[in-house]
């Protein structure tokens, strides 16, 4: 078991397995609010960047492609966090 | 990201910085996104000039699917992660396997989406129906098209698989058609949150 | 000349530019009458001089589009043209079929030139830029068919570069999407819907595809840099070309009653569409900067990098500037809309129209490029018209700013007539900078007339 998660690939997809089902079950639960948002928003960039880094194996690219992508993640979150804090005012 | 544009081919070299894949691929991956970007923004500020009828009508789609679909998609990048891997270590044989484990993976996601996608257009809900409902068909049904042109890629990557095409020497296609597919993966990955779930 | 069909690039290039004066001295005329409302009317009222400025526009640019596809095609497949008789069949009837309907624009009232042409057999007639009488797009259909037949064949034949492909591409793509002019539903939602697939999947798709493959060639040539290199960056302009523009066509669908969201589809896609033109920009000044070799016709060089500069200001700064439906609602068919057009179809098509004039007749008449006095005039005609365009844009866009102010935004509104008279100075000065810009034009025409040629090519 902790040999195959040696492979970078096959932990971020227990990863993102796990946050998709948290995420889900905060759905289920019904939960709103700042907490839940700033939690969502949280795991989706745990979730894109473990993307970003493992799958598309941009770990080992030069820092300008880390950057354009990661911060893609960083500017929509910031964004989107943006909108909705607007929206509980 | 200009200097870049002259270096012709990347061949792979252990502990060298290395943008898998072919720039191109990769500034067409950051076009595609910058427009999801704009796309997830103007949901969301959209979203704060009327957060009920947002938060009502959010309560109408099916985050069961939404779910699921996330499961498969992460899923098939995980596939075709593993079917690059294979090419780095030159092991011809999975690669091909794997990445059609990818595509059933997006086949699925496809499914899912139809099935949901019949529930709403039967409910007669349209683009026109309210804002909310209009975000939610243009977003999901873009990023629809996204996956359906995945798939083509990934065909193209599996015939060329089958042939015996992609090994340690050769693996730039490969990768390019994986970073795409990647991002439909990362894109999903936004979006079900931000559609399904959060309020 | 690498291959002697190239020639028929020739007489293609000298009509344009015949027609491209007729154009300016139209849109002078054109200019006098928003100033002095009835200059020579009734002889040219001004619906006829407008309709005549754009048409011959287009009209011209084909022939631009045509010309250097002949030229471009036998060097890039590396073999003859198909026909070149074929090629210069089409410039005679495509030359005498425009001339023929510009003298019917003049001679006739354009109700009894639809009556004498059979419009009411196919009624095609009477919408803008598409105003041609069924004969003469009947015409166009068949000369694009002969010239797509030709091109497409000696493609086929020989080498399909990426470069000659994506101008294959937006050739095909100009003739299906033309096939819309024939198009006219009663419906004018439909039709003004339709009627927008001709003319925005032109300037904004397809002919964006002509343009980047006619900058690459003529980078190619002038710079020695790597055709890979400049294969991949065209890649990722028609690219980013294609994922913006096409569904950009939104933004011509705010007003016009279609369903509302076009307003968002048209605002975030259309909002994006700066960025092939911006990455052209980056593209053209890249390669020159990378150049292996001074290539002696430095004037085409110019024109490349200015045809970069330009659409990139004319189409994607001043086309974003009103693109989002917020800011469209107040400005849509104002000046506003006339200072873009002019500066993205300067910047975008005209310019590299010349470019390819500018490199290519040299080489037809026999020489690698123009001598020094030659160039020298030619790069005072490239200022003249480029900064005589620079301030039509500026004259016309605070004419459309105090229009806007004037006639829609502020708390009392003036009907549209009156606004008009407020804002004469501005008309004014963009006329006489047109005078300036016909001046440039006369320098350009001149300058293929002075000096011996340099070096042989």
């Amino acid at each position: 078991m902790l040999k195959v998660l040696k492979n970078p690939a096959h932990r971020a997809w227990l990863v993102l397995i796990v946050a998709t089902g948290i995420t889900w079950y905060l759905g289920e639960i019904g939960a709103y609010g700042t907490a839940a948002i700033v939690a969502m928003l949280v795991i989706a960039f745990i979730k894109g960047r473990l993307v970003i880094l493992d799958f598309m194996e941009l770990r080992t690219a030069p820092w300008l492609w880390r950057i354009l992508l990661e911060g893609w993640l960083i500017v929509v979150g910031g964004l989107i966090l943006l909108a909705y804090w607007i929206s509980l005012k | 990201m200009i200097p870049a544009m002259t270096e012709a081919t990347t061949s792979p070299a252990p502990n060298q910085p290395r943008l898998p894949g072919d720039l191109a691929i990769w500034i067409f991956i950051l076009a595609e996104m910058l427009v999801f970007a704009v796309f997830f923004t103007a949901y969301a500020f959209a979203r704060a000039k009327d957060p009920a009828l947002f938060n009502e009508c959010q309560m109408t789609l099916d985050r069961n699917a939404g779910a699921i679909n996330t499961l498969l998609l992460v899923t098939g990048s995980w596939f075709v992660v593993l079917a690059v891997q294979a090419a780095h270590r030159d092991d011809k044989a999975v690669i091909a396997r794997h990445v059609a484990l990818g595509m059933l993976c997006g086949a699925g996601f496809l499914g899912v989406k139809v099935v949901e996608y019949a529930a709403k257009f039967g409910a007669g809900i349209s683009l026109s129906t309210n804002t909310f409902y209009m975000f939610y068909i243009s977003l999901t049904f873009f990023h629809f098209m996204h996956v359906i042109l995945g798939m083509v890629i990934l065909s193209v990557i599996w015939n060329q698989a089958r042939k015996g095409a992609y090994g340690r020497e050769n693996c730039h296609g490969l990768e390019s058609g994986a970073a795409y597919w990647h991002m439909v993966d990362l894109l999903w990955i936004i979006l079900f949150p931000l559609v399904y779930v959060m309020r | 000349m690498q291959f002697k069909s190239q020639a028929v690039a020739k007489p293609y290039f000298i009509a344009a530019i015949g027609l491209f004066v007729g154009q300016i001295l139209f849109g002078l005329i054109l200019g006098a009458q928003y100033v002095l409302g009835d200059f020579l009317f009734p002889e040219i009222p001004f619906n006829v001089a407008r309709m005549v400025h754009t048409n011959l526009l287009i009209v011209w640019l084909l022939f631009g589009f045509m010309g250097g596809a002949y030229y471009m095609i036998p060097e890039e497949a590396e073999t003859e043209l198909a026909s070149p008789k074929l090629a210069l069949a089409m410039f005679w009837i495509f030359l005498v079929a425009g001339a023929l309907t510009i003298v019917g624009y003049l001679t006739v009232p354009y109700a009894t030139l639809a009556e004498l042409t059979g419009n009411n057999i196919i009624e095609t007639m009477g919408r803008e830029f598409l105003e041609q009488p069924l004969p003469t797009k009947l015409g166009i259909v068949v000369v694009a068919l002969a010239f797509l037949f030709n091109i497409t064949l000696t493609v086929l034949k020989g080498k399909k570069t990426a470069i000659a492909i994506v101008l294959l591409i937006g050739l095909w793509g100009l003739a299906v999407f033309f096939l819309f002019a024939f198009y006219n539903p009663v419906n004018i939602v439909i039709d003004k819907f339709f009627w927008w697939w001709t003319v925005h999947l032109w300037v904004e798709g397809v002919w964006e595809l002509i343009l980047g493959s006619f900058l690459a060639f003529v980078l190619i040539k002038t710079t020695g840099v790597d055709r890979e290199v400049i294969e991949k960056w065209l890649y990722v302009i028609v690219t980013l070309t294609l994922i913006t523009g096409i569904i950009g066509t939104g933004h011509h669908y705010y007003w016009i009653g279609t369903p509302e969201y076009w307003q968002w589809w048209g605002s975030i896609f259309s909002a994006l569409e700066p960025i092939p033109f911006f990455a052209m920009t980056v593209f053209a000044f890249t390669m020159v900067n990378r150049r292996r070799r001074e290539h002696p016709n430095k004037v085409a060089v110019l024109w490349a990098l200015g045809t970069g500069v330009m659409a990139f200001l004319g189409a994607g700064v001043w086309g974003f500037l009103h693109t989002l439906s917020p800011v469209n609602f107040y400005t849509h068919g104002t000046q506003i809309t006339a200072a873009h057009g002019h500066m993205a179809f300067y910047g975008a098509y005209v310019m590299v129209v010349l470019m390819m004039i500018s490199y290519a007749m040299p080489i037809m008449r026999g020489r690698a490029a123009n001598d020094q006095k030659s160039q020298v005039l030619e790069m005072w005609s490239f200022w003249l018209m480029t900064v005589a365009i620079v301030f039509i844009t500026l004259f016309l866009t605070a004419a459309g700013i105090l229009q806007v102010w004037l006639q829609r935004a502020s708390d009392t509104p003036i009907p549209f007539m009156a606004a008009q008279e407020k804002i004469a100075l501005f008309y004014w000065m963009r006329e006489w900078t047109g005078v300036i810009f016909l001046v440039g034009l006369l320098l350009y025409i001149i300058s293929f007339f002075v000096g011996k040629g340099e070096k042989a090519a």
